[in-house]
């Protein structure tokens, strides 16, 4: 079965660190919350990511996060 | 104030910090580097150094990411009896050249990490080495370090030679730091206080193995934990508790025998998640800049007090922790209320107990934050804010991250509002959110309100524009 993953579940994700409410998130992500939401989606989604530098870099708004994750965890 | 006469010492880092065997690892980033190895690095970066003009009583500053060259200029600079000032390689250059209007560094060596360093503890950097119209050292400071300021130019902090030989001495007398052949696992920023005196510095002349993972994941650190038997002691801010302790399980690392933050106190429930999934000691700091270590809880036993380092004289007054400094760490104007009499006033608000002589620190009395660790006072940010073109009032918060709340004078002005300010400050300084408003909430008598929920209200449903 495909794994769901879009915007909200990285907003959810995000929101988790210091128990913030989803709207409370801003749309961009620095470096602290990268290194939680990587860790949040090994955890959730059982993989072990291995980005790349460039990927990494990519991974500075929501939107960015989401399409960069999306490939590589629901291979879509 | 006593004038510190600029004598610079250059022998103090072979004895206190280079010396031991040649085959001994001392730093573990990735690729083990040995002490000789470490050697002729230095040696390398001195006659680097030297060929673009630096000698004994001048000036460098260094403007790179925590990484293997920073560390070698930063010993090759001490070596030479240099000077060096230390930049956060994220300030902009609206920052640096403002920064240089003080301390007017003679070389300058930057470093741009390559391949992005998302997640890069230690970043592989191309440095450049450059002279710059400078001059020499006007003090006998070995190390000039920057803080966000209240108004204008930021403070320029300074460290005698022996202030920081001090303060590593301090470290070995700490009941609970890493022995000679454990490691230290360094995930605070060697630029910094903590990671610079109490991992960098303190690790090399204790002989503590200094291992930085290569990325700032649990995966990563968790490896490096457990890759070597030695026990291991992990060295980082409040945050990185927070990422070690998410994992729903951890791996059995018998050796992860301590972690050491500095700054603010996490929640009680992280701590007990924390102690649940590693068994290691908590153990909490508390230092500035100016100062370096001030007090210290390594066994997590007098949580959310500690205990003053040996040598270290902390005392409250209206509320308020002074720490007594032999002279005053302040370079140039100062703010003279900030150093009275031999007491710095920490502006940490906070108390003694008379009885057990233990230290509570209960937050800041002025409007400095913690963002990650990394220190932003946020009057730095909001004037830089008003004094953008287009800006007519801006009020800057820390609610969730820093806020900005601005009444613009030419409506125009909103749209480049984030663009112009990524100009003039490091990103973490940046508001996470600019909230424009017609008009910002003021009370009876005029004055803005700075009650976050009051500006969230005025605010209302009017989406923030997003910075960065």
């Amino acid at each position: 079965m495909p794994v769901t993953f879009g915007r909200d579940q990285v907003v959810e994700m995000l929101a988790s660190y210091g128990d913030r409410a989803p709207e409370a998130v801003p749309e961009t992500i620095d470096s602290l919350e990268l290194a939680w939401l990587i860790h949040q989606v090994e955890q959730r989604y059982g993989v072990l990511l291995d980005l790349s530098d460039d990927e990494l870099v990519k991974m500075s708004t929501i939107d960015a996060a989401t399409e960069v994750l999306r490939r590589t965890v629901a291979g879509t | 104030m006593t004038a510190v006469e600029p004598v610079l010492d250059l022998g103090w880092v072979d004895e206190v910090l280079l010396a031991g065997p040649d085959d001994e690892v001392c730093l573990r980033p990735g690729t083990p580097v040995t002490r000789a190895q470490l050697r002729t690095l230095v040696g390398e970066r001195q006659e680097r150094l030297a060929a673009a003009g630096l000698r004994q009583g001048g000036t460098v500053a260094l403007r790179m990411p925590p990484s293997l060259a920073y560390v070698a200029n930063l010993l090759a600079a001490w070596r030479t009896g240099a000077q060096v000032a230390l930049l956060d390689h994220r300030l902009t250059q609206y920052e640096v050249d403002r920064a240089f209007e003080t301390i007017k560094p003679q070389v300058v060596v930057s470093g741009a990490a390559t391949g992005g360093g998302a997640l890069r503890i230690f970043h592989k950097v191309t440095e450049t080495v450059a002279a710059h119209p400078g001059q020499p050292a006007a003090t006998g400071h070995a190390l000039l370090q920057l803080s966000s300021g209240s108004t204008g130019p930021s403070k320029v902090i300074g460290r005698t030679a022996a202030n920081l030989v001090a303060e590593v001495d301090r470290y070995t007398r700490i009941d609970g730091v890493p022995r000679p052949g454990e490691r230290i696992v360094v995930l605070a920023s060697m630029v910094h206080v903590l990671g610079l005196v109490g991992g960098l510095l303190y690790g090399l002349h204790a002989r503590a193995r200094l291992v930085v993972p290569e990325r700032l994941t649990v995966d990563h650190v968790v490896h490096a934990v457990g890759e070597d038997p030695e026990p291991a002691t992990v060295l980082g801010v409040p945050f990185h508790i927070e990422l070690l302790a998410a994992v729903a399980e951890a791996p059995p690392l018998p050796q992860f025998v301590r972690m050491t933050t500095g700054g603010e106190l996490v929640r009680a429930e992280v701590v007990q998640r924390f102690t649940d999934r590693y068994g290691a000691t908590l153990g909490n700091m508390y230092g500035m800049t100016e100062v370096g270590v001030i007090a210290t809880d390594l066994f997590g036993k007098h949580r959310p007090a500690l205990e003053p380092a040996p040598g270290i004289p902390v005392r409250e007054e209206n509320g308020e922790l002074l720490v007594g400094l032999a002279a005053s760490p302040y370079v140039g104007l100062s703010d003279p209320t900030r150093f009275v009499d031999g007491w710095l006033h920490t502006r940490d608000g906070g108390r003694v107990d008379p009885q057990t002589g233990l230290v509570t620190v209960r937050g800041r009395l002025d409007s400095q934050v913690s963002v990650g660790g990394l220190k932003v006072d946020l009057t730095e940010v909001e004037h830089t804010l008003a004094g953008l073109p287009g800006v007519g009032a801006a009020v800057v918060v820390f609610d969730n991250g820093i806020q900005a709340y601005v009444m613009l004078s030419d409506p125009a002005a909103g749209g480049g509002l984030a663009d112009a300010l990524a100009t003039r400050l490091a990103p973490y300084k940046r508001p996470r959110r600019l909230h424009i408003l017609d008009q910002l909430p003021r009370n009876a008598t005029g004055k803005l309100i700075r009650n976050s929920a009051a500006l969230r209200a005025a605010a209302g449903d009017t989406k923030g524009e997003e910075a960065h």
